[in-house]
């Protein structure tokens, strides 16, 4: 396996940690309160959500470079303040949440959702917050689904291929990430080199898948 | 000894439940068949179900009033809550559970380390303590359960049939642990059970519930 | 605490070994500075070389960000921070000049290219435009004659000769020229329509060129410019070296001609 390569993966692997480890917390809350609460617009709140799950990536990503070009407001406001995002690696971390997001707050949702409400109940009758119950007792009881949720967030995150190349390019050194790297290489003629990371991106998506499947079998 | 209204109208699926109580007793016992709403009722006064109109107090407090609209969180009524169950926290130990309500406590409960060891030793949870609530027989769960419920100096202390899931034997060795709280702690007590021996031996005063609705005169055993 | 069952371990060391991976690198935040080109992928092998000969002569490294020109674009347009673009056509260079993106007076013809078609290595040697018409290709790859540039040009060559209705029931689009060689090369099809630089990297056999000045109404140009943005001196200086003798040499050595104006 060339230096090349094996920079590449682990370039991929950071920002797939980086950006499950940022998804994580909104996608925490956004299975709190879907699992838990019910508003008027719920319905809206659920469709928004789970809205890179239905979009192809590229729209997505369509959307992103919009969302963080010159011609967006959000765009405008971060070149004021000279934050660089399209085409750096902050823009691969951003379309890795955007595509993993849903798949962890569903996962998140349906942990909490298994966890009995009545557990919640008798903590409030001992006196602690809404916060704190969600710390001390739901978020623990529903760990199983949110650690999968992650794992899935995260293998989703290592093979964001359409999403990426939109918005952050593919740039060696800088956002190439494994998926990018199988397709510029097929794309400019070195299919030995594609291979090498399609055996990697394997791997990965091989070890994550198992990790996944033992913790659905362990029983506490 | 503490007084405790109730005026509660509930609706559920099977009847709509109608309380009127108000009483000044040391334990309150609730009597009745199986689904005759004491476990809505206990729910209902410790905040866990909003009655569709009603009242209920506790000595002066108001904890909820359809009239004047209040309808207190629970975890502002301090109210203790031993469900039929136990429902002792699966991710904490034993120690973790009685310790639960104390915890992180904003105004720190006078006395607590006192009342800590001696509910230990009242309900003999000495040998418990690092347990894993998953292994503790049914018994010894709802004696956690009941320190936990107390350990925040609750002003009543709701019990739904602390005693369904144990057999007679253990029952009996059961029992005089509630004595002794009603004896050394003076906490009132509501106690809900469907058995007419635990009622003579506990309550002053007995509500009896069938199908949602107080029935026969309210009276002392 | 209980001990850990087997599978914890093993979901321990994976994660550990992970953690390992993502440390073991040097900080994202230290990422290389240089010139970020965006280059069409029929001219990025080019452009590989000619970034070391850059690097070698001036220090400074180029950052080669490839894809279809379309997309391409469209990045410029929604504010990229790309210093020169090299456009397979022209028609995706006017969508940056339209969006005000070019640096003015910057653009430039700089490479012409020259339609070819392909066949697998065990097709007969000649091949023309009689040959595809006959009953023996029933099968032609091209690229989409909308977007992909060798499609717009093979479409407009075809409809010049009279001949575009006749083969569209022939004719399977693919997205990428790179798909139009994989497709040929594996035999799926009998013949396909590429640039002749894309030709030269793959297995398939090049079995006819339509020479510019045969076809001089394709006028296949493959246009390059400045983008507007902070790196403008540098793109500058990146764009008149592609310009040079040395940039030119490694374009003619892979088939690509060069303007005369």
């Amino acid at each position: 396996m060339s230096a090349e390569t094996w920079a590449i993966a682990q370039f991929t692997v950071q920002m797939a940690l980086l950006a499950t480890a940022l998804t994580l917390p909104l996608a925490i809350a956004a299975g709190w309160v879907l699992a838990r609460h019910s508003f008027p617009g719920k319905a809206l709140v659920e469709t928004v959500v789970s809205l890179p799950l239905v979009l192809p990536p590229v729209a997505t990503g369509l959307l992103l470079l919009w969302l963080f070009g010159r011609r967006s407001p959000v765009g405008q406001a971060l070149d004021a303040l000279g934050i660089e995002v399209v085409f750096t690696w902050k823009a691969v971390v951003i379309a890795m949440m955007v595509v993993s997001f849903p798949l962890v707050a569903r996962s998140v949702r349906s942990g909490i959702e298994q966890v009995d409400r009545r557990y919640e109940d008798l903590a409030a009758t001992l006196g602690a917050t809404p916060f704190r119950i969600l710390r001390t007792i739901t978020l623990p009881l529903a760990s199983r689904g949110i650690v999968a949720g992650a794992i899935l967030g995260f293998s989703r995150a290592l093979g964001e291929f359409g999403a990426t190349i939109m918005v952050a390019g593919a740039i060696p050194g800088r956002t190439q990430t494994l998926a990018v790297g199988i397709y510029t290489f097929v794309e400019t003629g070195r299919e030995e080199a594609a291979w090498g990371l399609l055996l990697l991106s394997a791997l990965l998506a091989f070890g994550a898948i198992y990790v996944s499947n033992r913790l659905v079998e362990v029983r506490a | 000894m503490i007084a405790l209204t109730i005026d509660v109208t509930l609706r559920q699926q099977a009847f709509e439940l109608h309380v009127r109580e108000s009483s000044a007793v040391e334990v309150l016992g609730v009597f009745g068949p199986s689904g005759s709403g004491k476990t809505s009722l206990l729910e209902a006064i410790a905040g866990i179900r909003t009655p569709d109109a009603g009242e209920v107090r506790v000595g002066d407090r108001v904890l909820f009033s359809s009239a004047s609209r209040i309808n207190l969180p629970a975890r502002e009524r301090h109210i203790g809550y031993v469900p039929q169950d136990a429902l002792l926290f699966p991710n904490l130990d034993v120690a973790g559970n009685i310790d639960y309500g104390v915890r992180h406590s904003r105004r720190a409960l006078p006395g607590m380390p006192q009342l800590r060891s001696t509910l230990i030793e009242i309900l003999d949870l000495g040998p418990l303590l690092v347990r894993r609530v998953q292994k503790l027989s049914g018994g010894e769960k709802q004696r956690v359960a009941i320190a936990r419920a107390l350990m925040t100096q609750p002003a009543v202390l709701l019990l739904d049939e602390p005693l369904a899931g144990v057999d007679r034997a253990r029952r009996d060795r059961i029992l005089p642990y509630v004595l002794r709280i009603r004896r050394d702690l003076h906490v009132p007590l509501v106690y809900v059970t469907h058995d007419e021996a635990e009622l003579n031996a506990i309550a002053d005063r007995v509500l009896h519930l069938e199908g949602g609705r107080v029935v026969g005169p309210a009276a002392a055993p | 605490m209980t001990t850990s069952s087997p599978a914890t371990k093993i979901v321990n060391w994976l994660a550990a070994g992970l953690a390992g991976l993502a440390l073991s690198a040097p900080p994202v935040a230290a990422q290389p500075p240089g010139l970020v080109v965006s280059v069409a992928a029929s001219m990025h092998a080019a452009l590989e070389e000619i970034a070391v000969l850059y690097r070698a002569a001036t220090g400074v490294t180029v950052a080669l960000n490839t894809g279809s020109s379309n997309t391409l674009a469209r990045q410029i347009v929604e504010g990229a921070r790309a210093s020169v673009f090299l456009s397979a056509d022209e028609l995706q260079m006017d969508m940056v000049e339209q969006a005000g993106r070019l640096v003015a007076g910057t653009r430039t013809r700089l490479l012409t290219n020259q339609l070819a078609i392909v066949a697998p290595s065990d097709a007969p040697a000649t091949f023309s435009l009689a040959a595809l018409l006959e009953g023996r290709v029933t099968r032609l790859a091209m690229g989409e004659t909308a977007s992909v540039p060798a499609g717009v040009y093979g479409r407009r060559w075809l409809e010049h000769e009279g001949a575009w209705s006749r083969l569209q029931p022939k004719m399977i689009p693919f997205p990428t020229v790179r798909a139009v060689l994989s497709a040929v090369e594996a035999g799926r099809v009998d013949a396909g329509i590429v640039y002749v630089t894309d030709a030269r990297d793959s297995s398939a056999r090049l079995v006819a060129t339509l020479s510019t000045k045969e076809h001089a109404y394709l006028n296949i140009v493959q246009p390059a410019a400045v983008i507007v943005g902070p790196a403008e001196a540098e793109g500058r200086q990146f764009l008149r070296f592609l310009q040079g003798p040395a940039a030119r040499a490694v374009f003619a050595r892979r088939g690509f001609g060069h303007s005369e104006r």
